[in-house]
């Protein structure tokens, strides 16, 4: 009987203690104790970029007497791993992200360093880079990223021999693209490709007509958290266009069960069953692994169309803006954080970025174009973002993250018809927006 | 043999067959074929190339020292299952205590505890144990969530012993640990490889724990490498299913040879 | 439960020989192990899944975005989930995967298993093949069945008699359906493995009997072969119902929930709400749920099945 009485209560401590444990582990979020080895942690989304990444570390430590060491979170699942140990004793000094939305949460939660001083200091760190981009990673008037990697902006991907072959243009307006729809229609294949299974696909959609019909004013109030912006006359002139392409039957009719991250929609536009895919700016490279000979003679690009009579300027684009560093308000090196920022617009940086595909959006990149892989494509992004009033994060970024999932379920349903215009608006008023 | 061949049971043998068969077939196909191959012809269609490259690149991306993670993930989840759990099933099948029908109970009801359900908490434990991003950290609950499962399996093996052979020794005045050593071990070394190949592959496929407690090349397993080779920007699929065929095979060996236990050992699951 | 001594320890050294003693006092009470035995397994379950567990039990009680300190809220999540249709929709759509795995699963596994049992050499070989899905992660089986049934390039397209527009994952049934195949697809070989251990265990002699009253193949299978299963079907179950409350892979790979919440079970909304939407005390409470549910379905079935009892008797004939 003493055994029997001893055992649960051994456990209940044992369990309380570990409780009190985690709780003040979670409770003391941005102390930072610990992981100070003496070095900067730069925490980066690990995939082929990395190698430019880790020669930058080096260049770094080969003058500093504080050296910084490369962390990377490889795969989908970064921004869910960083929002997990970043009030950790694990969280980095410097991580990647994707501005916007993504830092947001952090900057409330008070874990950012506002980099203005920085900036006080050393005025490059700012305007060595494109406004339209560098003002992305910019949260309640103050910066809190300095650009990274490059730029993705979303362009109109198209099969040059089925246009050709369907008696279609690239089409320069909406109404051009509903033209071509039709033809292409009449021809047997799939107008447009979409990988809706994977939903962020669809949403680019949605970014581009809002911003062509709205402006980048209206998404910018929504975010902002007035959430009357997409009850106005031009959300929902913007959702019948959307409305009216998809019964125009311009997707077909097995989007949603086609993906883009297994390669089924790329494959669509390259064996001419589709003629038209709306992508970001990696999707070239994707075609030139998977189908070199299709994308070296007949992968064709355009800008997305104009809308007539919308009050967003034809020359802004939406997409990835770009990728930033931002810094962790704990360092305890922020002079050496403030040296390693610097070499995002040095030279070598600039031309390594081209080499492997990236496309940055510094000011001296324009110098070094002409002798990267793909010239010619790397300059109609290069000048487009370059000309671009405005980009358009997308918006699942914009949003912050904890958004995006119930985003993405609004855009999938109002594509396939199981949510109205108005089941729609609800379902963004109903989104946190910070 | 003594009956006549049954053809019912032959056609839905060969559909299941089909059923098996194909997306397998599928699968090595489309690793023995050049990316372009694939994404030119699709999933189902016969190669028309042929190549290697698939399993040489698996390798360059890393996969050597994956497999050494789950090797060595493996092998420490195997040895704390066997470390713990044979004399838990002891306890379970032979003490008449109170607090060890308590604990029997316990681990009945952990059968229902999902990894899921308890990642958030785990991470938290793991990260204050300074075992985050280490090998350790994945081991140490990967084992703890197949000990329910595997003192279930080893206790039915054990319970097989008969009584007479406890009661013989007994009256020889051995101790229950010579009992342990002697009787029970020996005997259920049917048990012990089925907890073995369960425990194995729990370890070799397993996912959660990975992905929530390690973040570093260094400490990333088979499965996650996966995992991440599904990322938005680059799609391989004959390069991801390359690293899964690569993945399968040790497991396949072990099975093969380990074979006969793991049904003896699963008859002990079904309560016989 | 009286008193437990271990008198019967030997003082020192080894005893040789056959040196016999009452045996009505030997077999009961001698050389038992006691509770210790059984203890560092429990203290390292105890600290790796139920601690873990109670702190879900607490978390489940607050608000916490996994930046910001957590907040005790009573029981605000709670009464949210209450409300949320898609948690109820989400229950529905668990019930009835777990269902239809079981009323599919079942059933074939059995005849599979049975069929397996045979000594014929082609059944021996072709039991090997069956198995290999197991050997596969739920990752990889979700990656290659997606592929598989891509509308364009896979298995719809050669044969649209079948799956017309093959948009499967489109439509709220065929998701379900697709579903449900490929569980059954990838665990049917663990429970084919289940039967097919047991049938072998099932005693010839009932068969030769059955056979010398001229009972046909069917009947011997209805009559002879499912009862002598019963208790593997028992655990069988177990893990079926187990499984499929706790299925999470397979929709997070395939549909993602999609199309909109169509799919989206318990399991995978618990994580949608946790690691997508960073509302983790939510997150916490259907884990909880799902917890307590899988609890209160597998003690219904121990007690059933007398897994707990089967101790009981053993110590009774002892």
């Amino acid at each position: 009987m003493i055994t029997r009485a001893r055992l649960p209560r051994l456990v209940a401590c044992g369990a309380t203690l570990a409780l009190a444990l985690s709780l003040s582990a979670c409770g003391d979020g941005n102390g930072g104790a610990s992981s100070d080895d003496g070095k900067i942690h730069v925490l980066v989304y690990g995939d082929a970029s990395n190698k430019v990444e880790e020669r930058i570390v080096e260049t770094f430590n080969k003058t500093s007497d504080v050296k910084a060491v490369l962390d990377t979170i490889p795969g989908a699942d970064y921004q869910q791993k960083l929002q997990t140990i970043i009030s950790t004793p694990q969280a980095p000094d410097v991580f990647f992200n994707w501005g916007g939305g993504s830092i947001k949460p952090f900057v409330k939660a008070d874990l950012l360093m506002p980099l203005d001083d920085f900036i006080k200091k050393n005025p490059e760190l700012e305007n060595k880079f494109l406004p339209s981009v560098f003002n992305s990673a910019v949260v309640d008037g103050k910066p809190y990223g300095i650009p990274m990697r490059g730029t993705q902006p979303v362009l109109l991907f198209h099969n040059k021999k089925v246009l050709d072959e369907a008696g279609v243009t690239p089409p320069k307006s909406w109404d051009e693209l509903l033209d071509a729809v039709g033809k292409l229609k009449d021809k047997g294949v799939t107008p447009i490709a979409l990988g809706g299974g994977d939903v962020w696909p669809t949403q680019m959609w949605f970014q581009y007509l809002f911003d062509r019909v709205a402006g980048p004013d209206l998404f910018k109030q929504a975010v902002g958290g007035d959430k009357s912006a997409w009850e106005s006359p031009d959300s929902k002139k913007a959702l019948n266009m959307i409305r009216e392409l998809v019964d125009a039957g311009a997707f077909g009719k097995n989007y949603d069960s086609v993906k883009y991250t297994n390669g089924g929609s790329v494959a669509l536009v390259a064996s001419g069953k589709a003629g038209f895919e709306l992508m970001g700016s990696w999707y070239y490279s994707q075609q030139l692994t998977d189908h070199a000979e299709f994308a070296e003679k007949d992968l064709g690009y355009t800008a997305f169309p104009t809308v007539e009579g919308g009050k967003g300027d034809p020359a802004n684009v939406a997409g990835n803006t770009n990728n930033y560093y931002s810094v962790m308000k704990k360092t305890k090196h922020p002079e050496a954080v403030a040296e390693f920022l610097k070499l995002m617009y040095s030279d070598e940086f600039v031309k390594a970025q081209l080499d492997i595909g990236n496309l940055p959006t510094t000011t001296n990149t324009d110098d070094f174009i002409d002798s990267s892989g793909t010239p010619e494509y790397s300059r109609f992004q290069y000048d487009l973002v370059a000309d671009a009033p405005s980009f358009q994060l997308s918006w699942d970024q914009a949003y912050p993250q904890k958004a995006s999932s119930n985003m993405h379920k609004a855009v999938q349903q109002f594509f396939n018809g199981q949510l109205d215009t108005d089941g729609f608006i609800q379902a963004m008023q109903a989104l946190p927006t910070e | 043999m003594r009956r006549r061949p049954h053809y019912l049971a032959g056609a839905g043998s060969l559909f299941w067959l089909f059923l098996v068969g194909l997306p397998l077939y599928v699968m090595l196909a489309a690793t023995l074929r050049t990316r372009q191959d694939y994404a030119d012809n699709g999933p189902v269609s016969i190669p028309d190339s042929f190549t290697l490259d698939n399993y040489t690149a698996a390798f360059d991306s890393g996969f050597g020292q994956y497999f050494f993670n789950t090797l060595v993930v493996t092998a420490c989840v195997i040895g704390i299952v066997l470390l713990l759990v044979p004399p838990l099933a002891y306890a379970i099948v032979r003490s008449r205590g109170r607090t060890t029908s308590a604990i029997f109970r316990l681990f009945l009801l952990g059968l229902a505890i999902p990894a899921q359900a308890v990642i958030v908490p785990m991470f938290y434990l793991i990260s204050e144990a300074g075992l985050y991003d280490n090998l350790l950290g994945v081991i140490l609950p990967t084992a703890a969530f197949c000990l329910p499962m595997s003192a279930l399996i080893l206790s039915g093996a054990m319970r097989d012993i008969s009584t007479e052979l406890y009661e013989a020794m007994a009256m020889d005045g051995a101790t229950p640990r010579r009992m342990f050593f002697q009787l029970v071990l020996p005997l259920s070394r049917g048990g012990l490889s089925t907890i073995v190949v369960f425990s194995a592959l729990q370890a070799w496929n397993g996912f959660l724990f990975p992905l929530v407690l390690t973040q570093s090349d260094s400490t990333k397993v088979v499965t996650l490498g996966l995992y991440n080779f599904q990322t938005a920007h680059g799609i391989d699929i004959p390069g991801l299913l390359g690293a899964v065929v690569l993945s399968m095979v040790p497991i396949l060996l072990v099975y093969l040879f380990a074979r006969r236990a793991l049904v003896q050992g699963l008859m002990g699951v079904g309560g016989k | 439960m009286t008193t437990e001594i271990t008198s019967a320890r030997p003082a020192a050294g080894p005893r040789k020989g056959s040196r016999r003693r009452p045996p009505a006092s030997s077999a009961t009470k001698v050389g038992r192990p006691g509770f210790a035995w059984a203890l560092p397994a429990a203290v390292f379950f105890a600290l790796f899944a139920i601690v873990p567990l109670i702190m879900v039990a607490v978390l489940s009680f607050m608000s916490w975005d996994g930046i910001s300190s957590p907040e005790f809220v009573g029981t605000d999540n709670w009464s949210r989930l209450m409300d949320d249709p898609v948690m109820l929709k989400s229950i529905w759509l668990t019930l009835l995967l777990t269902v239809l795995g079981v009323v599919i699963q079942t059933p074939l596994s059995i005849v599979l298993g049975v069929w397996a049992a045979g000594h014929q050499r082609n059944r021996a070989v072709l039991s090997v093949i069956y198995f290999i899905p197991l050997l596969l992660s739920a990752t990889a089986v979700s990656v290659l069945w997606r592929a598989l049934l891509d509308p364009n390039f896979g298995i719809p397209a050669d044969a649209p008699w079948l799956f017309g527009d093959g948009n499967l994952f489109g439509e709220q049934a065929t998701a379900i359906g697709v579903l449900a195949f490929v569980s059954t697809w990838q665990f049917t070989p663990f429970h084919t493995l289940i039967y097919q251990g047991a049938a072998r265990a099932v005693p010839q002699v009932l068969y030769q009997a059955a056979e010398i009253d001229g009972a046909g193949r069917y009947r011997q299978f209805f009559h002879i072969t499912l009862p002598q299963l019963r208790n593997s079907m028992i655990t069988s179950m177990i893990l079926m119902i187990v499984g499929g409350l706790t299925t999470f892979e397979t929709v997070l790979i395939l549909t993602q929930g999609g199309p909109g919440t169509d799919t989206t079970i318990s399991a995978y909304y618990m994580y949608d709400k946790a690691f997508k939407g960073f509302d983790f005390g939510a997150g916490s409470a259907i884990a909880l749920a799902l917890v307590v549910a899988a609890t209160i379905i597998s003690l219904v079935v121990v007690r059933v099945s007398g897994y707990d009892k089967m101790r009981s008797t053993m110590e009774g004939v002892s």
